[in-house]
């Protein structure tokens, strides 16, 4: 089995955002670019988050959710805002392979039950942002990022795993963005003590730290965003027309860099992991036969 | 035939909300807080025949600045001060949040200079606040003077201000602005830069020709002007017993020395672009900062003004002497830097606005000695009735930017 | 509900709508490899196609009973019985055979004979693996097949050997007569059935409209054979 690599997409309107943390939106691109780019240097899956669906209690990701899957034939996850099955059972018929949850399943856990009922387990992921409490234990939080729940992040993996999502996403809220590595320790824990595949996101700021969430955080899969987003936004040209809808388009004027974050391609990061003994699949897009 | 309500503090009777950003005409301006009392009128928000406020109009102006120009006149006035023999050149005032990180590592690592950071501290640090401080100084690399008030004066003062003006952040915002222009007479370091232009947040668009503040806003002509805590000095000194020197840290520089010094007060933000979320990925990247790991109550964000414990609580009462609370002005802030739509900021401000600041609540009543009932009380004396109405035994707002009458 | 984009080929697929399942995304790939595709559950459409697609994702019981009181059962089997080009996919390739074991004893469609089980702790260099068995996993030609390449003439004529396909699942299939077995996979130290052909019914345990562009060569080389045209 090779393992996954999925990038991920946080999303604020038409544009490409990544924060820090969960806080800031800077505008990094257009998420139909960047798509098309992931898939065609070999990304295994995609994830769209609409960064601020819970914020607004929207979720606007449907347009660009059916332009996607029109167009790139790898599994889409898409997540943020979605609050009940109808709204899942949308996201779905739009081209979604499987939706993800956080906010709605800690407010309403039956949710969870109820939607991999309906679509299957394995369409349902439930996501675990977590902070890491002083005292070592970590922390579910709702909202991306933004309201504290006091629930015990491990505890709630269970849960969600017992109550029938199919795989589960940890991100470590304080590492995201910040280029300093996974959160290893909780990744370690989420992974050993579940039964269903665990994808591992928040702080890739090199491809080592891959490595080392494989290894030693015991992840299943992993998520990356600033890690090639930072280096894909180098490649790209935008005409000055193309940014017209409210956005932190500052940094994208000054060429978008962020020192911590040592940027790598798709194929880099594959081609590294091979060279460790990781199956991964490889990256060369193959010809229409 | 219905009785128009009296209005408190001054404000203006009708409520305007901005077209652009969701600010009002009851925000107050720039005051010098030292003149500060109960009776006070003080200038507010303007909002121009179109609807627009001066905030706004100044960040109409933004784009089409010249900002290569800006910053030649930037690096003129630097060049002027930059010391080569190993003494500080400039003072850069701030507590290790996102902006003053910022304007210290700009000016000392892109442009050369030497800068001496000074703080005021506080009132109550938060922990991860006290750790971006000191990455402020341990990342970013700084020198720092921190001046650590006299913790029963300050209480007193601070207790006063809420008494008497709802107003928490009054020592803060004296002892803040009063230390750098106090600490430049003394070391004799000419250059004070602040941060952001505070015209960006509405204060008359006339200050902005140049960016040097009139001297005088920081200094003091005779005693007799200052009140703290909305209490004249000498009833401060007799009634709670506190001397001249207690009271000292508070007050302005003596104008004297200031007028007849070559210090010059500047505001980066004339001659550097500020977007405000681009401050905190720089923040973020060069001096070790990070976002407070929740979100602020009262509003949508997790990066602005966490140090303090009683900032939450001083957002609160903005709320309830002007109905504008934290969310307004993040959300404002937001959409003039064209980060937010107003669409986006009025759907803020209706989800947190006003949001109790319950989590440092009591801690801060324990600091300052008051009982949550009385504050309470405190709270309600200070909603003007132009602003307020009970309904139902419960107070609402008559005015906010998400209702039809905005 | 129809999609933008549905073109009217000259050979047309019914896909069968049960209630579950990536029906679209199984749609916008047959559309891209050249059919005229439509989702449906009405019995007279399905047996007027000219291929058969059964889709699927979720509970094998669900399914069955589902496709029971949609009137589907019979209009399956038929199809099979008289060598109807079909095309199973996922729960679909578990449907056709005989029983499955998952959450108690169900009966499937029986075109095949057959089980379908549960993975029995897979595991890998001392780790225990994870079910459902989520990611790309190598499709191989069955050991010990003799003359020719058995993938030609089959959905996955051009393939190499270890391609990887897009899996989701926590159930295998294990068929009894083991030359209907087209391809294999390996997940740990379990090997399995990954690939199903019979006559001109294929099945596979993978999703080939999620597996790239390779997994879109399957669909249009179903396509061809559908339309009888084998040109390169």
């Amino acid at each position: 089995m090779n393992l996954r690599i999925i990038p991920r997409l946080d999303i604020k309107g038409p544009n490409v955002v990544k924060g820090i943390q969960f806080e800031g939106l800077r505008v990094l691109g257009k998420p139909e670019r960047f798509a098309r780019h992931y898939y065609e240097t070999g990304a295994d899956e995609l994830i769209y988050m609409d960064a601020v669906a819970s914020l607004y209690g929207r979720n606007s990701l449907l347009e660009i959710v059916r332009r996607t899957a029109d167009e790139i034939f790898i599994p889409l996850t898409v997540g943020g805002g979605l609050r009940s099955v109808e709204d899942i059972r949308k996201v779905l018929r739009a081209g979604a392979d499987k939706v993800s949850l956080n906010t709605a399943a800690i407010q309403r856990p039956e949710i969870i039950r109820e939607a991999s009922r309906a679509f299957g387990s394995s369409t349902i992921l439930v996501a675990i942002e977590a902070i890491r409490r002083s005292d070592g234990t970590y922390e579910a939080f709702t909202d991306f990022g933004r309201q504290a729940t006091g629930i015990n992040a491990l505890d709630w993996a269970k849960r969600a795993v017992d109550l029938g999502a199919g795989e589960l996403s940890v991100t470590s809220i304080d590492r995201d963005g910040t280029g300093e590595g996974f959160d290893l320790a909780l990744t370690r824990a989420v992974s050993s003590a579940v039964s269903v595949p665990v994808i591992a996101a928040g702080g890739a700021g090199k491809i080592d730290h891959v490595l080392e969430v494989i290894q030693e955080g015991k992840a299943d899969a992993v998520c990356v965003a600033s890690l090639l987003h930072y280096r894909y936004v180098r490649e790209c040209t935008y005409s000055p027309g193309e940014f017209t809808a409210e956005g932190n388009i500052e940094s994208l004027r000054k060429g978008a860099r962020f020192s911590r974050i040592e940027d790598a391609s798709l194929p880099e990061l594959k081609g590294w992991l091979m060279s460790r003994n990781i199956a991964c699949r490889s990256t060369a897009c193959g010809t229409v036969r | 035939m219905t009785e128009k309500p009296p209005t408190l503090f001054g404000l203006p009777e009708k409520v305007v909300f901005c077209k652009r950003c969701v600010m009002s005409n009851q925000r107050p301006s720039s005051y010098p807080e030292f003149k500060h009392t109960r009776s006070r009128i003080c200038p507010t928000l303007r909002i121009d025949e179109e609807g627009v406020c001066d905030a706004c109009r100044h960040a109409e102006r933004k784009p089409v600045i010249d900002w290569e120009a800006r910053e030649k006149e930037l690096l003129k006035l630097l060049d002027q001060h930059r010391r080569k023999d190993g003494g500080y050149d400039c003072i850069c005032p701030g507590s290790g949040g996102k902006d003053s990180a910022f304007a210290s590592h700009l000016l000392k690592y892109k442009y050369g200079m030497n800068p001496l950071t000074v703080t005021w501290p506080p009132i109550l640090y938060t922990d991860y606040g006290h750790r971006n401080f000191m990455n402020w100084l341990k990342v970013g690399g700084f020198d720092n003077l921190s001046f650590n008030q006299n913790g029963r004066v300050q209480r007193l003062l601070t207790k006063l201000a809420i008494e008497n003006l709802l107003h928490p952040f009054q020592t803060f915002i004296l002892g803040q602005k009063n230390l750098a222009p106090k600490l430049a007479l003394k070391y004799g370091i000419p250059l004070i830069f602040y941060g952001e232009n505070e015209a960006e947040y509405g204060n008359p668009v006339a200050d902005n020709a140049s960016s040097l503040r009139n001297k005088s806003y920081f200094s003091m002509k005779d005693l007799s002007e200052i009140h703290l805590g909305g209490v004249p000095i000498n009833e401060l000194m007799e009634k709670h017993k506190v001397t001249l020197n207690d009271l000292s840290p508070y007050f302005p520089a003596d104008y004297k020395e200031l007028e007849s010094s070559n210090i010059e007060v500047h505001y980066l933000g004339y001659y550097v672009k500020w977007v405000p979320q681009e401050v905190y990925y720089y923040a973020v990247e060069h001096t070790g900062f990070q976002a407070r790991p929740f979100r602020t109550q009262g509003t949508y964000s997790k990066y602005n003004s966490i140090d303090d414990k009683i900032d939450d609580l001083h957002y609160y009462t903005t709320f309830i002497k002007f109905g504008l609370g934290r969310a307004t002005y993040d959300a404002s802030q937001e959409i003039r830097n064209k980060h937010l739509t107003r669409e986006e900021g009025v759907a803020l401000v209706k989800r947190f606005d006003g949001e109790f600041p319950d989590r440092y609540f009591k801690e801060c009543m324990d600091y300052l000695g008051i009982k949550p009932e009385d504050f309470v009380r405190l709270v309600d004396a200070h909603r003007s009735p132009h602003l307020w109405k009970k309904e139902g035994g419960e107070w609402k707002l008559r005015h906010a930017a998400w209702m039809e009458n905005a | 509900m129809p999609i933008d984009g549905v073109r009217d080929g000259p050979v047309k697929v019914a896909i069968v709508d049960y209630g579950l399942g990536n029906l679209y995304s199984v749609q916008r790939a047959c559309v891209h490899a050249g059919l005229g595709a439509e989702v449906t559950s009405d019995r007279r459409e399905i047996e007027a196609a000219d291929g058969i697609v059964l889709p699927g994702v979720g509970a094998f019981g669900d399914a069955m009973s589902t496709l029971r009181r949609l009137d589907l059962v019979e209009p399956l089997r038929d199809a099979a019985a008289a060598g109807r080009p079909m095309l199973g996919i996922c729960l679909g390739v578990q449907l056709l055979m005989s029983r499955s074991e998952e959450f108690g004893a169900h009966e499937g469609l029986g075109i095949l004979k057959g089980t379908v089980l549960r993975f029995q702790e897979p595991r890998a260099e001392g780790r225990a693996l994870k079910i459902p068995s989520i990611g790309w996993n190598g499709i191989r030609r069955p050991a010990g097949a003799e003359g020719g390449d058995p993938w030609k003439d089959t959905p996955l004529e051009g393939q190499k050997d270890d391609e990887p396909m897009y899996f989701v699942h926590s159930y295998c299939v294990q068929p009894e007569d083991p030359g209907v077995v087209l391809s294999t996979t390996r997940y740990g130290q379990i090997e399995y059935c990954s690939g199903i052909r019979r006559g001109s019914l294929f099945a596979f345990q993978f999703h080939p409209e999620r597996s790239g562009p390779e997994g879109l060569n399957i669909y249009r080389a179903w396509a061809r054979l559908l339309t009888g045209d084998d040109k390169q």
